[in-house]
This record gives C-alpha cells, structure tokens and sequence, in this order.
C-alpha cells in the first residue's frame, strides 16, 4: 500500500558542517499522520484514472526517448532516462517540489525519524581530510574514546582520500550490531591508530537548552522533527524543575529549517492555551485543514513570558511555530525576517521506491496572512553579529566550527551550565532577548505585540 | 520515422492494459527495447508522476510544460552538451550561432541540473568580474536559474554590448552566494599571445580556439621557430580553455604534431568510430623544443584534444591539474513539433584510446597549489603575469633543468 506523507520542507539550511547522521545540519520534514490532532489528512488511495495528456507532446517525448535510445553516443537505461525526465517535469514547478531517487528518499526518512543506526559523531571535510566535529555524548563513537578533531584517515581499512561526505556518512553508518573501523590520525599519536566501534541506534536531538541565572529558560530547536514535541516537553519539565520560579522562556528557531506540519503544531501548542495555529488550503479539499491548540492540553508553560528567536534561515515550521505565537500575541519575536516559505509539500512514495516532494498547499497563520516569500516579520528587528569587515566568509566559517569543535557554542554546553554575560554579548539577539524578559512587562508591550496596519 | 518494432509479443498483452489505462498510445510507436519489462515499468512511472503532478500540484500546470520540462530534464541528464530546444529556441539556435556582438566570456555548461562556469576567458567581462571556473550561478537579474539548457544559458549571456546582468553565485567553500554583475561586451580579436621567459623558455597562450585560431597559432611558433638564439622550451598554456571546436583543435595540433593522429571519435556502434589526424605540410617544428602544457579544471574540448595528442605523442608533459572532461561530438536532430534535440552522438578519444568525456586527462606532473591569498572573493581579478604565476613557474625548472623528456617518459601516458 501506499501512503502519503505529510512534510514541510525548510528552504535554506545555514548549518555549519554536516553531521555524520544528521545531527547537525539539514533541512528536515517528518510524517505528519497523526489522528490526535483535527484536520488530519487522511491519505487517498493511488488511483490510475485516466491521465489527460495530449497525444501530440507525448509522441514528441517518445520520438525523443526513441532517438537517444538509438543514438545518443552509450547506451542509457529507460530508467535513467525517465528519472531524467521527471527531475525534469518537476524542476518546472516551484523550488520546493523535487523527485528523490530510490537513495534519496531513505536518506531522507533516517533524517526525519529522529533516530539512525551509526556511531554517533558529527564530520566534515576540513582541509580536505575527513575529520570528526564531535563524537555525540553517550553513544559508542564517544565511549570509544573518539574525540573532536580526529582525522579519519581510512574507514574499514579505506583511505578515506577525496571522499565526499556523503559518501563517509554512508560508510560509516550501518545495521545496528555491526561493526566499523576507522582509522583515526590524533595529535600525538606516533602513526594512526584503529578503533572498531559497533554501531547502534543514535537518537538526533532536535532541541537542546540552556538556563540563565535569573529564572529565564534558552531553548533551542534545530529542526522539527518525530522526536521534537518529546524532548521540549523533557526540558521545559527540567527546567520548570530547576528554575523556582520560571520567569521567562526563550525559544531559538533562528537557522532552523523547518519539518513536520505536525511537530509545529504540536510545538505551538505547548506555549498556547487555545485558539488556530496554522490553516492549509490546496488544489484538493484533502488539502484544506485547520488546526487549533487543544485546549486544556497546553504544557505548564502557557502563560510564562515567551521571546522567540528568528532569523532568515528560520523557514516553514519555524515560521508556523513564530507565526502563531505573534498572531495569538502570545510571544514577542525579536531577530530578522524569516526566510518565507510558506508552502506544505507532500511526499509521494513511487512504487520503484523513488518519490516526489509536491507542493500540494499553503499555509496561512491564524490572521490569515501566508507566509510565502513574505516571512515573519520580527516584533524587534536586531540584527546578527556580522563578521569583521575584513574577515572572509571562509575564515569566519573556520572559526564558528573550531570553536564547536572545542564545544564552546553556545548549545555545546550542558543544559544546566549557565549562560555567561561573554556569550550574551557574542549574540546581540539573545542579549535583546533576555535584557526584555528581566524587566518583563516592558512599558510598550501592547504597541509590540500590535498587529502593524 | 519511428515504428514499432519486432519483439512485441510476449508482454505486450498486459502493457497494453496498462498504457491504455493510462492514454498513453504514443508509447505504441517506441521500438522494442532490450528489456521491455523493466522499460515498461520505467515508464510507468514517468505516467503516473505526470498523473500525480498534474492532480495533486497546488498550482495547476498545463501538461505540455510538464512535457517540455520532461524533455529538458532528460537531455540534461546525459551530458553538459545536450540540450533539447524548444521550437522558438531551435530557430535562435540556428541563426544566433554566428557573430555574437557582445558576450560575458564565459564557457557555461549544466551540471547536474546547476549552471556552472567551465571557463572564464581571460581579460573579458565575467574574468574582470571575478567569476571563476566551477562557479555556480544562481540567478540571473534577479531570476532563479532553472532547467535551463546549455544551449539556453550560453545565449542568456550573448547580447546587445552594455547589457549588465546581476548574477548570484554560489562559489565553493563559500558561505554566502555573491552578487556579481558583468556587462557584455565583445570579446579580444586575438585568441593567442605569446611571450619570452627566462631560461629560454616561449610562453604561449591560448584564451580560447576560434577559427582564427590556428592561423594565430601558426604565424607564433613560427616566430619562436625562427628566434636566436634558439628556443630551449615551450609552454603551452591551456588552462582555462573550454571553448572551441574539434576542427579547430585538429588544425592547431597539426602545427606542431604533422600528420600524426590527432583524436579518434566514437559513437555507439563501431561503424561511427572515426580518426582525425593532422597534415604533415602543418607541421612547424622537424626538431621540436621541450614542451610543457598547462592543464586544469578549465581545459575542455578543443584544448583537451589538443593536450590529450601531445601527451600521447609523447612531446609533451602535462603539467596542472586533472581537466574538465568534456569532449563529446554533438548532432541536432528536429522533432515533429519544431522543437529539436541537441545530443552527443561520439565521444573523444586520445590517439591512444583513453576516453576523455566523463574522465579528464590527469596531468602527470601535479601544480603546486598555489598558498591562499588575502584577495576577497568579490574583488574583480587582474591578470597575473606568467612571471608571478607558480604553475608557469614550475613548468620553466622543469624545462630548464631539461627533464621535461625523461619525465614525460617516466610517467604513464594514461593514468588508471
């Protein structure tokens, strides 16, 4: 059988380097069947009705497919040639629909459940050799004994010279129980030396946190995906926990590319007592649906201060999450204009194992405006910390990566550790943030949260 | 005229259900193929995508884009080279190929469906803008580049002299995409400068291969020829070349390798595979100097035939980086509708048979990769000298210190 799912597809992923399994970078979507919440979709059935081509345009693709069948200067397999064709045909509808191969489209679902089988480290292609960004605490790569800044020299007694990283991502990932052995090159090892680690299930956290002194909570989503409702409700019950009285919470979708429609749903609805959310509206009624805080299900936080973070690379599901929180003026939202994509796509599993990414609806934040090309506006703009003038791109690139790699971003840290004025200053948006939470109510909080026009 | 072919029979029961099922008689008049079972389900496929997208896409799309959008994925699919051209395309294509009054200087070729810079000829507009070779070009006056064809794309960048484009790109290990604009303007007359080193040792550029180009190329080794005192080595600079036709390339090589063979060709069956080689009355040199060519990302077509000859010949070392690979032989063929295909139909080969499409020629002396300069990604490019330039640098110690022969004989002529 086949089944419909339901993503949001961010637009722009402004991740620093990619992790080996996800943790880090990428834009993410998620199945979105859910019964619990209303306006569901319920997935119509595959149906071969008639198609209604013309049979001129078409007698043109067969003349075309029959010519470099004949011709074209090696032999190509039908296959290829229609993949070709339908990245094609789909590459003529907006930037957000795309046909996935076969790989593709399992890459995509290891991304998106939240969980993959590997060894749990983060890698990126520094200078050109494979290096480890960061073994993730607690799985085998970081019980083996892994460390940041290892170069991984060979993978299964492979040199892993001109590999790419999806390619190292793939080696180094496999069944659970199995086993992988890299090759690791440490300052101070006198020749390379190998470790054989098993793989096992890693989950990829998508909300990570911190505290500030004075009662404030910093909450951080990088992406929406299966596990992301589970584990903000796990920090917000810490943190409630931790900090007697909980004076304010800010949640950071800055750089966050989005996910699951309903994984912002269910993210919103922990900060809202009532109310709409998000509504869709496509071609096809099965694409027309509300969807409304549940009332008396709100998490305990309903009422606690709120600032949210955005920036341009906060897309789709951030932008929902940002969109009903202002709309419902439930929180103040301080950074830049979102990055504007305001469109829900539906994965459609082919029966080879490819799949298309449609654009099937738009959706709308609860005033009715879409948020396609337009963005969430911010409450207050504050502009990010922009390199030195005279720095490239590359070198501020480098510098953001060494420092994650010695684990000093801000979110490297431990939940508990608290946030330092140094990393406050570092960050002019989360300092806004925090300075407008201590002294909460600010004087012109009705005129912040007024709808403009 | 296509017609459906023998080898029908067994299966076609149940396609004919299928396809029926889905209108699609057009199918009926594709020949067989050699494994229609997984053709059919191939092509089941592609239907029920087109079936998806046409009743699911939030935006409602006419079929016949959907079509012409299927054409140009699959002709992308096969190589930079081949493009389908719609009917209004095609007729640009045919008359627009002569006296193109101002350009950007770029060779632009579609790359796993991205525009992407091959070459940038020295000293024109996209050189003096700062676009490099694998840049990756975004938009265009503000218009996200799409599906477009190479064919398609050259043409965006011929125009009217002045007409300025705003283009984003996407450069590697670049955060950011970068805002670059160029104006059109036309480019140099000349395609070849040359130039005296020390030790000796001539320099010889060539920007790009018109067909002005071996005629250039002649009245300069001929000038080296007759230097005193004699020339102790020529560099022969390819870098950065992509431009320029197999005639082209023949003609020039004759100039230095006579009547020698020059490329083979080769289409699918092997009643296409054809040789070309060069004239003995071309031929300059009867001793020739040392010679070293200068290879990199940048060099395709007509300088990788050329640079792929004289390595085979064994007159020369390349020295550089592996080169672009791209050397096919193209055909266009009409459609019914007006529209037409331009497709790779043969495929460059060395004398001694390394396949140069897909593949590159790897030098067999490595550049030195030269340090990371200070110089911001934006600021516009000046021409370096060939005495501040490494790789000219390291090509003039390996002809100085005459080793070019021994290293040339020591290397494999084909690498892998």
């Amino acid at each position: 059988m086949i089944s419909r799912k339901l993503w949001l597809w961010g637009g722009v992923a402004l991740a620093l380097g990619l992790a080996c399994g996800w943790g880090l970078a990428g834009p993410v979507a998620v199945f979105g069947q859910n019964s619990n919440l209303p306006g569901a979709v319920k997935s119509p059935e595959p149906s071969l009705s008639p198609a209604p081509f013309s049979n001129a345009k078409l007698k043109v693709f067969a003349q075309a497919l029959a010519l470099i069948e004949e011709q074209y200067a090696e032999p190509k397999t039908t296959k290829d040639l229609v993949y070709g064709a339908i990245q094609g045909a789909v590459g003529t509808l907006d930037p957000h629909s795309s046909f996935m191969t076969p790989e593709e489209f399992r890459e995509l679902q290891i991304e998106t459940k939240g969980k993959f089988s590997g060894i749990g480290i983060e890698i990126t292609l520094k200078d050109r050799v494979l290096t480890v960004v960061s073994p993730i605490e607690g799985t085998p790569a970081y019980q083996a004994g892994i460390k940041a800044g290892d170069q991984i020299v060979k993978i299964n007694g492979v040199s892993t010279k001109h590999i790419t990283l999806m390619e190292a991502v793939k080696k180094i990932r496999g069944a659970k129980g199995s086993k992988v052995t890299l090759t690791i090159n440490r300052e101070g090892f006198p020749h390379p030396k190998d470790f054989v680690i098993t793989r096992e299930i890693i989950p990829i956290h998508s909300v990570k946190a911190r505290i500030l002194k004075d009662g404030i909570g910093y909450i951080r989503i990088t992406n929406f995906q299966d596990q992301t409702d589970h584990d903000l409700q796990a920090y917000i019950k810490k943190m409630r926990k931790r900090l007697v009285p909980l004076k304010g919470l800010i949640l950071d979708l800055r750089n966050d590319p989005g996910g699951l429609l309903e994984q912002a749903v269910r993210v919103s609805d922990e900060f809202l007592k009532s109310g709409l959310i998000v509504y869709t509206e496509g071609r096809s009624r099965s694409q027309n649906m509300r969807f409304y805080a549940r009332t008396g299900q709100e998490g305990k936080v309903a009422t606690v201060p709120m600032v949210v973070l955005i920036n341009e690379g906060s897309a789709s599901a951030s932008e929902i999450v940002a969109g009903a929180l202002k709309d419902q003026k439930r929180a103040v939202i301080i950074g830049t204009k979102s990055f504007g994509k305001g469109s829900v796509q539906t994965i459609i599993p082919m029966e080879d194992g490819s799949a298309l990414r449609l654009t099937t609806a738009l959706y709308f934040t609860p005033s009715g405006v879409t948020i396609n090309d337009k963005g969430i506006h911010p409450d207050i703009v504050v502009q990010e910390k922009k390199p030195p003038a005279n720095e490239t791109l590359q070198k501020f690139r480098d510098e953001l990566l060494t420092r994650h790699m010695r684990r000093e971003g801000l979110t490297d840290k431990a939940w508990n550790q608290p946030i330092t004025q140094a990393e406050l200053d570092r960050d002019p948006q989360l300092k806004t943030a925090v300075e407008l939470l201590r002294h909460w109510p600010p004087k012109n909080l009705a005129q912040l949260l007024a709808t403009p026009e | 005229m296509i017609s459906a072919g023998p080898g029908w029979g067994r299966s076609a029961r149940r396609l004919a259900v299928v396809f029926l099922a889905l209108g699609l008689a057009a199918y009926f008049l594709l020949p067989a193929w050699a494994a229609p079972a997984s053709n059919y389900d191939s092509l089941r496929l592609y239907t029920e995508a087109l079936f998806e997208i046409t009743h699911k896409y939030v935006w409602p799309k006419k079929e016949d884009a959907l079509i012409y959008g299927s054409l140009r994925g699959m002709m992308n699919s096969l190589d930079p080279d081949s493009s389908f051209l719609t009917a209004k395309e095609y007729q640009n294509y045919l008359h627009g190929q002569k006296d193109v009054p101002a350009e950007a200087g770029l060779v632009l070729i579609v790359k796993d469906n991205l525009l992407t810079v091959a070459s940038v000829i020295d000293g024109g507009s996209g050189f003096r803008a700062g676009l490099k070779p694998g840049d990756h070009i975004l938009k265009i006056n503000g218009h996200m580049v799409r599906n477009l064809t190479t064919q398609e794309a050259i043409r965006r960048f011929q125009g009217a002299p002045g007409t300025t484009l705003k283009l984003q790109v996407l450069r590697n290990n670049e955060v950011k995409p970068l805002d670059l604009t160029v104006t059109l303007e036309p480019l140099g007359v000349s395609t070849v400068t040359t130039r005296y080193l020390d030790h000796g040792v001539a320099y010889i550029r060539i920007r790009y291969f018109n067909n002005q180009t071996p005629q250039e190329l002649a009245t300069i080794l001929g000038n080296i020829k007759r230097k005193q005192p004699p020339v102790k080595g020529i560099i022969l600079d390819l870098r950065n070349n992509a431009r320029g036709t197999m005639e082209e390339a023949v003609r020039s090589t004759s100039l230095l390798l006579g009547n020698k063979k020059i490329l083979m060709a080769k289409g699918r069956s092997p009643k296409t595979e054809e040789s070309f080689s060069g004239k003995d009355r071309d031929l300059i040199f009867k001793t020739m100097p040392p010679l070293v060519v200068l290879v990199d990302h940048g060099t395709a077509r007509a300088a990788e035939i050329m640079a792929g000859a004289l390595r085979d010949d064994a007159r020369a070392t390349l020295l550089g980086a592996k080169t672009l690979g791209l050397c096919g032989l193209t055909k266009t063929f009409p459609l019914e509708d007006g529209s037409a295909l331009v497709m790779t139909v043969a495929q460059c080969y060395t004398p001694k048979g390394d396949k140069i499409q897909g593949k590159g020629l790897e030098p067999q002396v490595l550049g030195v990769t030269p340090k990371a300069g200070k110089t911001s990604a934006k600021s516009p490019r000046k021409e370096i000298t060939p005495e501040q330039d490494p790789w000219v640098q390291q090509a003039v110690e390996l002809l100085s210190a005459k080793k070019s022969k021994q290293v040339a004989q020591k290397a494999p002529a084909s690498q892998k």
